[in-house]
């Protein structure tokens, strides 16, 4: 009888528990999401058209300023057709050309679209955009660079990655 | 009772209320538990921890606090929690992709999170402390986060003009304008849409059997790609008009009722007997046709199918429309009367009224008749006859029940006003706001928009609205825009916010208006804000260009950016015309701060042009993106005749600083000396070449043919 009278209790207990702890999880209607829906912005990979690069806030801005300012000379194609490279000497690189841009710091890629090719010893022909482009999107247009570079970007240094939370 | 039973009971007693208060204890202490476990406080431990990892630990930790944290800003009506686990969000050490999530810093943007909070551009229940409940539609929450792709709405509800940040924004207004969706729908912040066109005489213009089909199938289809393809040809526009859900009789009634629309006779015109004998037994009669169309710049609003090695594309511009089969939609004496005069069959025309000779209109209504046509477009279409008088009354009810008269007019009563639902808040709705009806999608806005675009009837059975094939870029562009249209603000605060939208005008004055108004200037080139954005701004037209100049190209028009396609139409006008439009830009649109009489170009001396040619061609190697001669990139405009074109003043102040002349120029603004600016200038005033437009026309004939179709 005693026995039959605390297991009851312990039981009513642990439901209890249990309903309290597991509390109001609710589920909640998820969005169905496709590729582009979770990033600001998108662009498909200039080697492969099928692969889409997803781009946050600032990778876009920069995919709009290079789509402004950069294509014509750092692109295959221009929003006019055909590309200025080929009337540019030395040919400059391609902005998504990882071999060539990957291993450029941030630093010397800020200096040199700011300050343009002479100030660094290279080209003339890279003209300064210090004063019509803001440090802001000169940024945004490195971040999207390094977005696109094939093969693809690795930040030097340590990797934030180690650091893990919860 | 006996005490025997007595003790049994109160043992029973004792038993049950240690019991009773055991449970209770533990009843107790699983709320303290539970609130130990709570979601955001295991954030809060776990940003701790991390900090602890980091170099910068101190300054991550500077200002911690083990509760909830909370952006309070009372006039925008915005109580956010959501710092309390995204504690990173105003440290820039943290801005790396790397940093998990919560943690990671909010990327820069214009607005200081502080001061703006997260609800009012990513949504979400800024008072909940729980991940589901912060994020998702529950049943007692209603505003679900937006998911980043449409986040430019939340910019696009106070920015109602557009900014260059918010492509997608823009992009979607544009097309809510281009596809005139304010016909039917109330809408905020958009421009004004141009309308269909009025049919009070379409019966002169087309057939029945071609408006049968054109009602039918408007020849805009996907295919099983799901591409948009126009006449079977694909193209990246959504055509304007749309397709109905109509059926077969009453097809054949509105097609009754609008052949028998013949309000006003079209003005015939007879080409003189003369050219056409002359002309119409030569066997390369279309193909001169077709270099006059080529030469007259037609593509530059009006796009064709052309086919280039093997594959079909739609070449050509957007402001006209595309007319790859209008040979076979068209009767002859109305082609020739509307090239004549557009606006006297349609008032509301932007279609420029080109200065013909005899010749040209035959070669080129010829040319359009015989080549611009398809023998199989109204193959599987019945011999419809005349309209009977039922046909007739039918049509004229369904042309309004439809919807037709929103967009078209007729016999000058305007159009229907709100025949659709008003969309100025739909961006702002809750999901218990909207009619799913029986359609399989998620019950959340964005869903519900983008079911309603693709396929309206999904949604609501009884759907009036017309269907569209969208690509998945244009869909996501206006469904943004929809989102953006979020109602009044609901705080005073809010609505101090709001930068509204610039309405621009522009009225030509004296003589130009005339000419202003006949070549529809304003179709394709701005003033002060008013206008087309093919062309370039004439804004400052007066300040830039030398006024013989202005004059000489307008009567025969020449490539200024070596890889444009889309080029300034050959009109055929007339000097006097050429002379008043010249007059009136140069003096009337200036810069105020361009006097085009302040640089004298007599004071540039041979030693500056030497010195301004070792600059353009050394030191800032300016060939990388102009040509001069025949060598030299083709990103700026070709300055060969820079002297003939161009004022000393103007290039004096463009080298000066360019965005103040035209902000959104992409030549960049350089540090030039007070020695080295005159020295450029003087030498790009050496640059002349004479423009002969008799003697170099075969050449120009030959170079149109072959450029114009390539984009």
């Amino acid at each position: 009888m005693k026995a039959k009278l605390l297991m009851a209790a312990i039981l009513l207990c642990s439901v209890i528990c249990v309903l309290a702890l597991s509390g109001c999880k609710k589920t909640a209607a998820v969005v169905a999401p496709d590729a582009a829906f979770g990033s600001y912005d998108t662009e498909s990979d200039w080697n492969d058209s099928a692969k889409l690069v997803k781009l946050g806030y600032r990778e876009s801005q920069g995919k709009r300023v290079f789509y402004q300012y950069c294509v014509w000379c750092h692109a295959d194609a221009s929003p006019a057709g055909p590309s200025n490279r080929s009337n540019v000497t030395p040919v400059p690189p391609l902005m998504n050309d990882g071999e060539k841009l990957n291993g450029e710091s941030d630093e010397y890629m800020q200096n040199i679209i700011t300050l343009g090719g002479s100030a660094l010893g290279k080209s003339a022909m890279m003209p300064p955009y210090g004063k019509t482009l803001s440090p802001e999107e000169i940024k945004a247009v490195i971040a999207f660079t390094r977005a696109i570079a094939q093969p693809a970007y690795q930040k030097p240094g340590r990797q934030g990655s180690q650091y893990t939370a919860k | 009772m006996p005490a025997e039973e007595m003790g049994k009971l109160s043992e029973r007693l004792r038993l049950t209320f240690a019991v009773s208060t055991v449970v209770c204890v533990l009843v107790l202490a699983i709320s303290p538990l539970k609130d130990f476990r709570a979601e955001w406080k295991q954030y809060k431990r776990s940003f701790v921890k991390f900090a602890q990892g980091r170099p910068d630990t101190k300054k991550l930790l500077a200002d911690y606090s083990p509760n909830i944290d909370q952006v309070w800003l009372p006039g925008m009506n915005v109580t956010d929690r959501c710092t309390t686990c995204h504690q990173g969000i105003t440290q820039s050490s943290l801005a790396d992709a790397s940093v998990p999530q919560p943690f990671r810093a909010h990327p820069p943007i214009p607005h200081n999170v502080r001061d703006w909070g997260c609800t009012v551009c990513h949504r979400g229940q800024g008072p909940a402390t729980e991940v589901a409940e912060a994020h998702e539609t529950t049943l007692a929450w209603e505003k679900p986060i937006l998911p980043a792709h449409y986040l430019q709405a939340s910019c696009g509800s106070c920015h109602q003009s557009d900014i260059k940040e918010t492509p997608q924004v823009a992009r979607g207004r544009e097309l809510l304008t281009h596809l005139n969706c304010q016909a039917c729908h109330k809408l905020n912040n958009l421009d004004r849409a141009s309308l269909g066109p009025d049919l009070s005489s379409v019966g002169y213009k087309v057939s029945r059997e071609w408006i049968y089909k054109w009602l039918k199938e408007p020849r805009t289809v996907l295919d099983k790609d799901g591409n948009v393809t126009v006449n079977g040809y694909e193209t990246e526009d959504e055509p304007r008009m749309p397709k109905f859900r109509l059926k077969e009789e009453e097809i054949k009634a509105l097609s009754g009722f609008l052949s028998t629309q013949k309000a006003k006779p079209i003005e015939t015109y007879k080409i003189s007997p003369a050219i056409v004998a002359a002309w119409s037994k030569k066997p390369d009669l279309a193909s001169q046709g077709e270099v006059r169309f080529r030469q007259m710049m037609c593509t530059t609003c009006h796009s064709l199918a052309v086919t280039r090695a093997g594959e079909t594309k739609m070449i050509g511009g957007e402001i006209g429309p595309e007319l790859t089969k209008v040979g076979s939609k068209v009767n002859e004496e109305w082609l020739v009367s509307w090239l004549r005069n557009p606006n006297s069959y349609l008032e509301h025309s932007n279609m420029p009224r080109y200065g013909w000779s005899d010749e040209d209109l035959y070669k080129v209504s010829q040319y359009v008749m015989n080549k611009l046509t398809d023998s199989d477009l109204l193959t599987n279409v019945p011999q419809l006859g005349a309209a009977t008088d039922e046909d007739v009354k039918t049509g004229k009810r369904l042309f309004s029940e439809k919807g037709c008269a929103s967009c078209h007019s007729l016999n000058g009563a305007g159009t229907q006003k709100d025949f659709g639902p008003d969309l100025t808040a739909l961006g702002a709705k809750n999901a218990s706001e909207l009619e799913f009806g029986k359609a399989k999608i998620d019950r959340n806005l964005v869903s519900y928009i983008q079911a309603k675009l693709q396929d309206p009837v999904a949604v609501n059975p009884a759907a009036r609205m017309p269907q569209y094939s969208w690509n998945q870029a244009d869909l996501d562009a206006v469904t943004t825009a929809l989102l953006s249209q979020s109602g009044p603000a609901q705080t005073s605060a809010l609505q101090h916010l709001v930068v509204p939208k610039k309405d621009a005008s522009f009225q030509a004055v004296g003589a130009f208006a005339g000419v202003y108004e006949r070549y529809k200037c304003y179709a394709c080139h701005r003033f002060n804000g008013y206008g087309g954005t093919l062309a370039p701004d004439l804004s400052y037209e007066g300040s830039r260009a030398q006024k013989k100049w202005i004059a000489d190209f307008l009567k025969n028009p020449q490539t200024i950016r070596p890889t444009l396609i889309l080029r300034m139409p050959q009109f055929n006008m007339s000097d006097k015309d050429a002379g008043i439009a010249a007059e009136y830009l140069s003096m009337a649109v200036q810069k105020p701060e361009v006097d085009p009489e302040s640089v004298d170009a007599r004071q540039f001396t041979p030693a500056m042009v030497s010195m301004g040619k070792q600059l353009y061609e050394v030191k800032y190697q300016c060939q990388a993106c102009h040509t001069i001669g025949s060598s030299g990139g083709y990103v700026g405009p070709n300055l060969n005749n820079a002297g003939n074109w161009l004022t000393p003043a103007w290039i004096e102040a463009w080298l000066r600083n360019p965005q103040a002349l035209q902000p959104d120029t992409i030549e960049p603004r350089r540090t030039f000396t007070n020695e080295e600016i005159p020295a450029l200038t003087a030498y790009l005033m050496t640059q002349r070449v004479g423009i002969k437009p008799q003697t170099t026309k075969s050449a120009a004939d030959a170079q149109a043919v072959s450029r114009g179709a390539g984009r």
